[in-house]
């Protein structure tokens, strides 16, 4: 059930990437889709358990798997960067294009 | 294992050390500004180095950090080819920018890329190729956006979106596998689920550039600055390719899935790339095949790899000096003969003619291939000599008659560094110098020429570039997605 809402997630950030035909929309439904991503590997890590892995004296029950977690957390960062990148060019666009519609940037900007 | 004597340091630190010094580096040229240009020299100094340990020393390094979850790494000559690629390329895009007014940033982020390509080479785990692949994003945007210009950064912008989106689904594939074997190795692609596999190969797809999900590649490389279509086109797009072919190498069920790609590829890009009038645009599109060849035979793939960087990187550098761009206007105007020969030995080795590097890869790549892929790539290479026949019969004049282009003294350092090494290259694999392998390459570059000189000359067709556009590619990551589940459930 969870599973199928995240790759619902997915899909609706990936249409919106297609069909969305403002570049800050198409960088938002970017956005979503990663998401969904970040979210599934979360799914994922859970499917054992539920408890924080933390190191101690007392025994919670079954644990998460960090391992996805921790690996989620370098794309977390990676896809923020990227994603700050990208607005940052937009607002430099945006300067001689004020609409950001894609196909009109594009007709300017391809030989 | 005992070390030489001339190696203070256990290999594993000496490899580890190697990677971190391009950022190292990178990152210190910010602090010392008036070093920058010195720093990359160094960075692609120790590549080669390295690189030249990997071929003397023949180890096979498997390298696992941080236990079983952790980073792992393979060094083996199929990775020394690569790196080498690499580190010349970046040696000679440094020259050629040497005397140029770029700043401490365009270095850096030469820098940094540098390092990337050369993690992404190594690695052999999904999640460290994960990062590798999204550094060079990241670095070959900041490059691509480097002029600033409205066209640049949405070329930029283009391409970090559509290798974004592609990593994403990348990533989703990569949780499958992790599920199935709870480990990022890549040997965990064997009993993983279609899914999984569609998923991760989508990513790489784009990311090298490669088939229907590789036409993003033509624009963004036609409408870079030269050094860095020459970096992009001569490196970046490996970071795609090597692990690719690792794959095929290590499991046999998808042995077959890349070579279909190879073939596929390679027929795809030269198609284009006969038709194309554009001198950067045909290259780019060259490069979507001649990746193929890479792909078709992936035993041989670090030698095709090595040579087609040099003379791509080679070809993007001289192209950038020519008067113009378009092939009509080429032909009205005579070129330099320094600038002819430069591209005629360029384009003698891409199109597999002997004493260079290209036909040895080529006859190497030509022997590796199965039955049913050799009409496909026979006619991708008679397609790779018409269009490089453009070059070759440009006219030229003495150069009393022509204006002159400056070239400095950067350009001719590239230049012996790149085209010599084709030639020092060609030593690697001289059993191809027998009768029959010499008559081959010669007769297809012959058939080339004479289509060229009969047909395509003569024709102006012009290539649809509807699938270019910014959705299309889109749309087309999901229909590639589809027929990728499909081949690997078959």
């Amino acid at each position: 059930m969870l599973e199928a809402f995240v790759f619902a997630t997915i899909l609706l950030g990936f249409f919106g990437i297609i069909f969305k035909k403002n570049l800050v929309m198409k960088i938002i439904a970017m956005d979503i889709m990663s998401t969904g991503v970040i979210a599934y590997y979360v799914v994922i890590a859970a499917r054992e358990g539920l408890f924080t892995p933390i190191f101690g004296d007392v025994q919670m029950g079954a644990y998460a798997d960090p391992v996805p977690q921790a690996v989620i957390l370098t794309a977390i960062v990676i896809g923020l960067s990227i994603q700050a990148l990208m607005l940052v060019g937009v607002m430099k666009l945006a300067r001689d294009n004020p609409t950001l519609e894609t196909n009109e940037i594009e007709r300017g900007n391809t030989p | 294992m005992t070390l030489p004597f001339w190696m203070p340091f256990s290999m594993t630190a000496v490899t580890l050390l190697w990677i971190v010094l391009p950022f190292l580096a990178g990152f210190m040229s910010f602090l010392l500004p008036q070093w920058a240009r010195y720093l990359t020299l160094g960075g692609a100094l120790a590549s080669v180095g390295y690189a030249a340990y990997l071929f003397l020393e023949n180890p096979l390094l498997q390298l696992r950090l941080l236990d079983h979850f952790g980073v792992s790494l393979v060094l083996d000559p199929l990775t020394g080819f690569f790196i080498l690629t690499n580190a010349l390329v970046t040696l000679a895009v440094l020259c050629y920018c040497w005397q140029s007014d770029k700043t401490t940033f365009f270095y850096a982020q030469v820098l940094i890329l540098h390092g990337s390509v050369n993690a992404a080479f190594v690695c052999t785990d999904l999640i460290s190729l994960y990062v590798a692949l999204e550094v060079i994003s990241i670095a070959t945007f900041l490059l691509i956006a480097y002029p600033r210009s409205d066209r640049a950064l949405w070329v930029g912008l283009r391409y970090l979106f559509v290798s974004n989106v592609a990593m994403l689904f990348y990533l989703v594939g990569a949780v499958l596998v992790y599920k199935a074997h709870h480990s990022f190795d890549f040997s965990g692609l064997h009993g993983s689920p279609p899914e999984a596999i569609a998923l991760i190969f989508l990513g790489l797809l784009v990311k090298g550039g490669i088939f229907v999900s590789g036409l993003w590649l033509p624009l963004t490389h036609s409408e870079s600055e030269s050094p860095v279509s020459a970096l992009m086109s001569g490196v970046v797009v490996k970071a795609g390719v090597l692990p690719l072919v690792r794959f095929a190498l290590l499991l046999e069920e998808i042995d077959p899935i890349v070579r279909i790609f190879g073939v596929g590829t390679a027929v795809l890009g030269v198609s284009y790339a006969i038709f194309e009038k554009d001198a950067k645009r045909m290259l780019a599109f060259s490069t979507v095949s001649q990746l193929g060849f890479m792909l078709a035979a992936p035993a041989v793939a670090g030698f095709y790899a090595l040579t087609h960087g040099l003379v791509k990187s080679a070809l993007f550098l001289i192209v950038g000096n020519l008067p113009s761009r378009n092939f009509k206007q080429l032909q009205q105007k005579p070129i330099e003969p320094r600038l002819w020969v430069m591209l005629a030995i360029a384009s003698f080795s891409i199109s597999g003619f002997p004493l260079l590097a290209g036909f040895g890869a080529k006859v190497l790549t030509m022997k590796n291939l199965l039955p049913w892929q050799v009409i496909g790539m026979n006619i991708a290479a008679v397609g790779t000599a018409v269009s490089f026949a453009k070059f070759i019969f440009l006219p030229h004049k003495p150069p009393e008659l022509v204006e002159k282009t400056t070239l400095n003294r950067g350009f001719w350092i590239a230049m012996v560094i790149l085209l010599g090494g084709l030639l020092v290259a060609n030593g690697v694999y001289y059993d191809a110098y027998d009768l029959d392998n010499v008559v081959k390459p010669l007769a297809t570059i012959a058939l080339g020429w004479l289509l060229y000189g009969a047909l395509f000359r003569h024709l102006t067709v012009k290539s649809p570039r509807m699938l270019e556009q910014f959705e299309h590619l889109m749309g087309m990551m999901s229909l590639s997605l589809i027929l990728l589940f499909w081949m690997v459930l078959a």
